[in-house]
């Protein structure tokens, strides 16, 4: 959900790219983006519709979120806030008991198995407040009567680019290896109040899972590498797979060492410990897990949520 | 007239689509990809993408797999029963008097901005307005845009007079403020068998596009009818992107003035960073052409004999790559000129031997200052909003003649049909209006108009009233006004179309379009206007003033209701006593007596409150004293 068009709109100097950093070195607008709700369309009525599924007949299948109780949904929400709400368009608010209410009939339609909400506004915490619905995962970028601030300002474009908790979610996501296995908890712990402006509020009282345990692909969606073979399938496939595992399970196991050397002492002194120890043993035993992990991805790749409503921060 | 925003006008001056069911026989799947460039007198460049993608039509054919047409296409075609549509998103306006009214690619590649869908469907009339809905949501779907606001009766029309074989059939609509960006290009590209992956399509980079003065990507979908039963054959699908660029000028020497005369040289890696690395394979064709046109032709030619006339030496036998204005990169394969005398030149390259090692990238080198002029539609319109205030305004159009259609007129003494004020009416033929209903249809004015050939400029002037919305209907910024669509100007008698020798053209499908007679069509400017926009504060100043009210009526009735007059003036009674007896109290016990005779129910209390009283005033003089005595010795 796009209600600006910000890539295309004259003001903007660099024509269909938007940028994280003013280093204009990552362009998060890519080739190959598709929008499924834009300009007017994205208001209070189609948001609350596409997450209750109560479209009418004719929406195409583009505009429709099809997940079932298997689903992990990631909904990440970026914008105005205040306490406890959200704004569409300058127009609507979302208030929080009509987004738990959402939510709710979510979960007794069985549209999602573990919902994960991220949401980078102004008192973003009190969106949560009245959320009852088991297995919903929510974190918020501040607190009630915390504003949150751009990261920086591009003098280039003459905008701020990117909000501190978006900025940061997408510096831990750049950071992680193909291969980690990160955690929802260590993406939770890299968040640092001092740096964001704002202290970073999460509600997990809800989601059954260990934190430590559930690994971020879950939600986030992850570009699997493809290891081209000369031969077909048939034949070699079985030999093949095995060999590109085991390629991986070295790739893990020298980045695994590499980390042990460095930082294995700040990870025990943060009380990572355990979290560590899981990571390492996951990395150790199960690799059954990487066809599930691309299993997930794809599911979260089928709803990506973003709302993205301004690219000026100011406090909201 | 009455205008209301949501009902949009679209003034269409004799609205003619070309709406052709090009009678051919598909027998196979194909697919085939043309890039033509063409420089343009204000010293930018035209570069226009074609693709076209042919599939047979029979029963059993949607249930199979296609190898090269689109299958969500082929869906789209037969669920909805379209007979021909068109969807084009464009950004920029095209320019009519600088890069040209009168040739194929400006009548069929210039679009208004924002979204223009039309469709002709193959359903009895009264199905046809349920499945144009159906089908804007599918393409807002398949193309990313918000195509469903096509939806609202009140957002399109039904042309009368735009085709006379799809009347009735044929729905028309536009979006003028929509958005056109990478997203929508996504989804184009998908429908192509090689994508954006090999083959021209490859050129296309996206900054380079979205930068541009003019983009305009287009899609349109015709049935095909066998010329010996009149059945249906095939569906032809034709993609089109036509980007007008400002080719980066770098010279050293921009110094001395006659350089601003020469047109910027370019090549095809210059204006979008990238070659072509060689052609889609599953393409039946793939060629890049340079059209030439005719007015440049005939500025090269004077300078050709302008140069001979100095120099004998003649070396214009070395064919035409070069020649006196320019130098092109690369040799032409084929060199195909128009019939008529003086006419444009298309240089035409195949790309087949080309790949990664080998990469194609044409350059042209300007090599002496030419200015040249594109040909011009027959009247040139520009269409402006006239009045002020909220309460009405007005739309004009003016319509001016060029100087092409005096020569054109003078030579073939054509008359032009038109459209002209109410000042005149005998210059009108046929006049159709529809106004706009509020909320349920837009208004449209179809005007058909056969003007004299000394028509020098008319204006048209049509006054409308502004309405008034519902707080619900206005879009969350309404202060920035509500657009009206461009207004097509079609000029059926006149044809653009070049023409080839048959026997020299290659068998190109983008070279057949443009040889096709199609009629001038030009759009004009899209109008936006200011409409009055309510305090949107009002519903929270009429919610306060209401409960203001209401707890006045609802406070002063309880009051009424509540209050008894005879109660309260005992209670007023007694209280007076009360201050009395008080007062009364106070007096009595100044003067040292009890109060015994007013309170009689408590004797006692009182009487030992009397005798305490003494003790208590005796206390209160030992501490006064005993603090000025302490004040007495400390402070001395």
């Amino acid at each position: 959900m796009l209600p600006d068009d910000m890539p295309c709109n004259p003001r903007n100097d660099y024509p269909s790219q938007v940028f994280n950093n003013k280093n204009h070195k990552l362009n998060l607008y890519g080739e190959k983006v598709e929008v499924d709700y834009r300009g007017y369309e994205v208001n209070l009525e189609n948001f609350l519709r596409l997450l209750k599924g109560r479209h009418q007949l004719n929406t195409p299948r583009s505009k429709r979120l099809l997940t079932d109780e298997g689903s992990h949904i990631l909904l990440f929400m970026s914008g105005h806030g205040f306490d406890g709400g959200f704004k569409f368009q300058d127009k609507e608010d979302l208030s929080s008991d009509i987004f738990a209410d959402a939510v709710n009939e979510m979960k007794e339609k069985k549209r999602f198995k573990e919902l994960l909400i991220m949401v980078d506004t102004c008192q973003a915490a009190t969106l949560f407040t009245n959320l009852t619905s088991p297995g919903v995962l929510a974190i918020g970028s501040s607190v009630q009567g915390e504003s949150s601030y751009s990261h920086h300002f591009d003098y280039d474009l003459g905008v701020a680019v990117i909000d501190r908790f978006t900025f940061y979610t997408l510096a831990f996501f750049e950071r992680i290896n193909l291969y980690d296995n990160d955690s929802l908890s260590s993406l939770f712990h890299s968040y640092n109040p001092r740096l964001l402006d704002s202290t970073p509020y999460y509600r997990k009282d809800l989601y059954q899972r260990k934190l430590e345990e559930v690994p971020v692909t879950d939600f986030f969606g992850s570009v699997m590498k493809t290891i081209h073979t000369d031969s077909a399938y048939k034949k070699f496939g079985r030999a093949i797979t095995k060999m590109s595992l085991d390629e991986s399970r070295i790739l893990r196991n020298s980045c695994a060492a590499d980390e042990d050397q460095s930082s294995r002492e700040e990870y025990f002194e943060d009380g990572f410990g355990q979290l560590w120890s899981t990571i390492v043993r996951k990395v150790n035993t199960s690799f059954e897990n990487l066809e599930e992990l691309h299993y997930y991805a794809l599911f979260c790749m089928l709803l990506l949520v973003a709302i993205i409503v301004d690219a000026v921060m100011q406090p909201r | 007239m009455a205008l209301t925003p949501t009902t949009i006008l679209t003034l269409s001056l004799l609205l003619l689509l070309p709406i052709l069911s090009s009678a051919k026989v598909v027998e196979d799947e194909q697919f085939s990809e043309e890039l033509l460039l063409k420089p343009l007198p204000d010293r930018k460049i035209l570069t226009h993408f074609h693709f076209q993608t042919e599939a047979p039509i029979s029963d059993h054919s949607f249930a199979r797999h296609h190898h090269l047409f689109p299958k969500s296409i082929a869906q789209l075609v037969k669920k909805f029963h379209i007979k021909a549509m068109e969807l084009s998103f464009t950004q920029g306006r095209w320019n009519y008097e600088r890069w040209g009214g009168f040739d194929p690619i400006s009548s069929q590649n210039a679009k208004p901005p924002g979204v223009e869908l039309w469709a002709v469907f193959d359903v009895p009339p009264h199905q046809v307005d349920a499945y144009w809905k159906n089908l804007t949501h599918s393409l807002s779907g398949l193309f990313c845009a918000s195509i469903n606001f096509l939806e609202s009766s009140s957002s399109y029309s039904a042309p009368k007079w735009a085709s006379q074989s799809a009347l009735g059939s044929l729905r028309y609509g536009t979006l003028p403020r929509e958005a056109v960006c990478t997203e929508n290009l996504t989804p184009w590209l998908k429908l192509l068998p090689c994508r954006d992956k090999a083959g021209l399509s490859a050129l296309m980079d996206r900054p380079s596009i979205y930068r541009s003065f003019y983009h305009s990507q287009r899609l349109h979908l015709t049935i095909s009818t066998d010329p010996a039963d009149g059945l249906d054959s095939g569906i032809i699908l034709e993609q089109t992107l036509t980007v007008v660029l400002q080719p980066n000028f770098q010279r050293a020497g921009i110094s001395y003035p006659d350089e601003i005369k020469f047109q910027p040289s370019w090549s095809l890696s210059s204006i979008f960073g990238r070659k072509i690395n060689g052609r889609c394979v599953l393409a039946k064709s793939s060629n890049v052409y340079l059209q030439v046109e005719r007015g440049l032709v005939t500025q090269l030619e004077n300078l050709e004999k302008n140069t001979v006339a100095y120099d004998s030496n003649d070396t214009g036998t070395e064919g035409l790559r070069r020649n006196l204005g320019f130098e092109l990169s690369i040799t032409p394969d084929r060199v195909h000129r128009e019939l008529e005398k003086s006419s444009s030149i298309l240089y035409e390259y195949s790309i087949k031997g080309y790949n990664d090692t080998e990469q194609f990238d044409l350059g042209l080198t300007w090599k002496h200052p030419v200015v040249w002029s594109s040909p011009h539609a027959p009247l040139y319109a520009s269409r402006f909003l006239m009045g002020s205030g909220n309460e009405r305004g007005s739309i004009a159009i003016s319509l001016k003649s060029t100087d092409l259609t005096k020569g054109f007129i003078a030579a073939n003494n054509v008359e032009e049909k038109y459209e002209k004020p109410h000042a005149v009416t005998d210059f009108v033929e046929k006049m159709s209006v529809s106004p706009s209903e509020d909320k349920v249809s837009p208004g449209m004015m179809e005007l058909v108009l056969r003007f004299p050939c000394e028509i020098k400029s008319a204006v048209l002037n049509i006054e409308f009233d502004k309405g008034f919305l519902h707080i619900d209907e206005y879009p969350p910024d309404a202060n920035q006004g509500f657009d009206i669509p461009s207004a097509i100007i079609s000029f059926p008698d006149f044809h653009a179309g070049l023409q080839f020798p048959n026997n020299s053209i290659s068998n190109s499908p983008m070279v057949s379009k443009l040889q096709e007679k199609s009629p001038v069509l030009s759009y004009t400017e899209v109008l936006l206007v200011p409409l009055t926009t309510p305090d949107f504060s009002m519903p929270y100043n009429v919610i306060t003033i209401t409960c203001t009210v209401f707890a006045l009526y609802f406070g002063s009735l309880l009051n009424v209701l509540r209050r008894r007059v005879g109660e309260e003036e005992r209670l007023l009674k007694n209280k007076d006593a009360n201050k009395a007896a008080f007062l009364r109290r106070i007096l009595d016990k100044l003067r040292g007596r009890s109060s015994e005779s007013t309170q009689p129910q408590q004797p006692s209390t009182l009487s030992s409150s009397s005798s305490f009283i003494t003790p208590k005033l005796f206390l209160k003089v030992l501490l006064v004293a005993g603090i000025a005595v302490i004040w007495q010795y400390y402070l001395k």
